[in-house]
């Protein structure tokens, strides 16, 4: 290992979704820094590979630790070690009762119990990273797809994670909205967030990613650079797979 | 009372209460217009053209109407507390939890209500423990008692109706359970369970009219006691239900205009 810790590890992780085996021994390490992006055929697992890293998804054997930490141990708070994984949705999820800022400054007040000006005042900032600072006091229903989106990336951000999770992050987007949430995950990339994206824009994988994971029946076929991926993938299932997409 | 609530509806129907009236709905709003402001007028009528007996009766009623709306507040604060209780209790994951709140449910909607009040006032007043329990702290237990078990679907229902998304996003985000109810869930659910709780309410408000029984001097007991001394059955029943109506009408005005309301933060 090097010596360096992965700040993300996850072995052996098996899970069953009543008979449909969702992930089948699956190990993977991920360092502090790292982009690592997941592609797959729907039903291959890496959703729930992603969403069992803050335990969304239960696991049925095997450990995830985050941060030096199982992520399923009886001893450890899941409630602290979610507050170091920021997590992005493919259906936003931003609460419809809150105003945009409302979205931001709620979890930092509750649990960081951070002031009111002072989590407002970062709120802002992050909103104005994601370009949409503007919009801060209305609500998530009067912004577009694109604009939510961006929102919930803030939203993320603003407890201040160690990790950020996005699961299908562009999917539930018309067209010409993906660009915009895009650019702010490049941006994040940049700043050297460590980031596990489930996407299927290769475009992203290519620009971004230090590692790219394709899985299929919940198991990762094949681990690589970008580069490797794109130009010569070796296991055939993902060669099939990339000559259905690109 | 029946209530039929169809998984993630979004509106919760309840035959019960008055109908509460919709901007959109032409013919039910020119109802209420119709039967609240008919009422209002048949009641003035009454007690301008023939003030003996009319006038006499209408005089008599205030008292019952404040001890009947006191009786359905504090019953309706009781049965929201049992309701959000057993609400929650119904979507617990913990199969004991479960089994007593659907118990409690399954137990109160068999037994009609007037039963229930005798059993709490006659039957369990019997016991030393409840000895000299008075009237109204009966009425009262007995109604939110019942009308917990009806909130509780109501809860239930208005809760199951957010998202999954939004308790994922809340304790992604390090929320533990209780806070994800307390921040995201219930202030959204609000807005689906309040037009029901209201319709609950009117509904309770008249079946108050059954802790007469009790000797609780609620409106209808005054009715009742007007007429028997006076032997004047009819005026004195004509003015206590169109009292009822007026009250009830204006009630039900009341939960549509907190509805609309509520719908704040959807309006484009």
């Amino acid at each position: 290992m090097n010596g360096i810790r992965p700040i993300i590890d996850i072995k052996n992780v098996y899970k069953f979704f009543g008979q449909l085996q969702a992930l089948n021994d699956v190990s993977l390490s991920i360092n502090q820094g790292e982009k690592v992006v997941i592609i797959g055929p729907s039903g291959s697992g890496k959703s729930t590979l992603l969403r069992s890293i803050n335990r969304l998804e239960t696991i049925d054997s095997g450990s995830i630790i985050v941060d030096g930490k199982d992520v399923n141990g009886s001893g450890n708070d899941i409630n602290q070690i979610r507050q170091e994984l920021g997590m992005v949705f493919q259906s936003f999820n931003l609460f419809p009762h809150k105003t945009v800022i409302g979205n931001l400054t709620m979890a930092p007040m509750k649990l960081k119990k951070l002031s009111e000006l002072e989590a407002k005042k970062r709120a802002l900032a992050l909103l104005d990273k994601v370009g949409i600072k503007d919009k801060a006091d209305v609500y998530p229903s009067m912004l577009s797809g694109g604009q939510q989106q961006r929102v919930a990336i803030a939203r993320a951000l603003a407890m201040n994670p160690k990790i950020m999770l996005f699961d299908e992050p562009t999917s539930a987007l018309d067209p010409e909205m993906i660009g915009e949430v895009l650019d702010v995950m490049v941006t994040l990339a940049r700043e050297g967030m460590t980031m596990v994206v489930v996407t299927h824009e290769m475009g992203f994988a290519r620009e971004v990613a230090d590692r790219v994971i394709f899985m299929d029946h919940g198991q990762i076929v094949e681990t690589g650079t970008p580069e490797h991926f794109f130009t010569n993938p070796e296991h055939p299932r993902t060669q099939k797979f990339l000559s259905q997409i690109l | 009372m029946n209530q039929h609530f169809s998984k993630k509806a979004v509106k919760i129907d309840i035959g019960d209460g008055a109908a509460i009236p919709v901007k959109k709905d032409r013919g039910l709003f020119n109802a209420w217009w119709l039967t609240f402001f008919g009422a209002i007028v048949a009641i003035i009528y009454l007690c301008v053209t023939q003030p003996e007996p009319y006038w006499r009766v209408l005089k008599f009623l205030p008292d019952g109407v404040l001890v009947t709306f006191q009786v359905t507040i504090l019953s309706i604060l009781m049965s929201l507390v049992l309701g959000l209780i057993t609400g929650l209790g119904r979507l617990s994951r913990n199969r004991f939890i479960n089994l007593i709140a659907s118990t409690y449910v399954e137990v109160i909607r068999g037994i009609p209500l007037l039963v229930q009040l005798f059993y709490i006032y006659y039957a369990l007043g019997r016991l030393e423990l409840f000895k000299g329990l008075p009237p109204m702290a009966a009425a009262v237990v007995a109604m939110g008692i019942c009308y917990g078990a009806y909130m509780g679907e109501v809860f239930r229902a208005g809760i199951d109706s957010i998202d999954k998304g939004q308790t994922e996003a809340s304790r992604s985000l390090g929320f533990n359970r209780a806070q994800t109810m307390m921040y995201v869930i219930l202030p959204q659910a609000w807005r689906t369970i309040l037009p029901p709780v209201g319709n609950e309410f009117i509904a309770l408000l008249k079946d108050s009219s059954l802790v007469s029984v009790l000797a609780v001097a609620d409106l209808m007991r005054r009715g009742r006691e007007f007429a028997s001394e006076s032997f004047l059955y009819f005026e004195a029943y004509t003015m206590v239900a169109l009292v009822y109506l007026v009250i009830t009408l204006f009630l039900s005005k009341g939960v549509s205009k907190m509805e609309q309301r509520l719908n704040y933060y959807e309006r484009d």
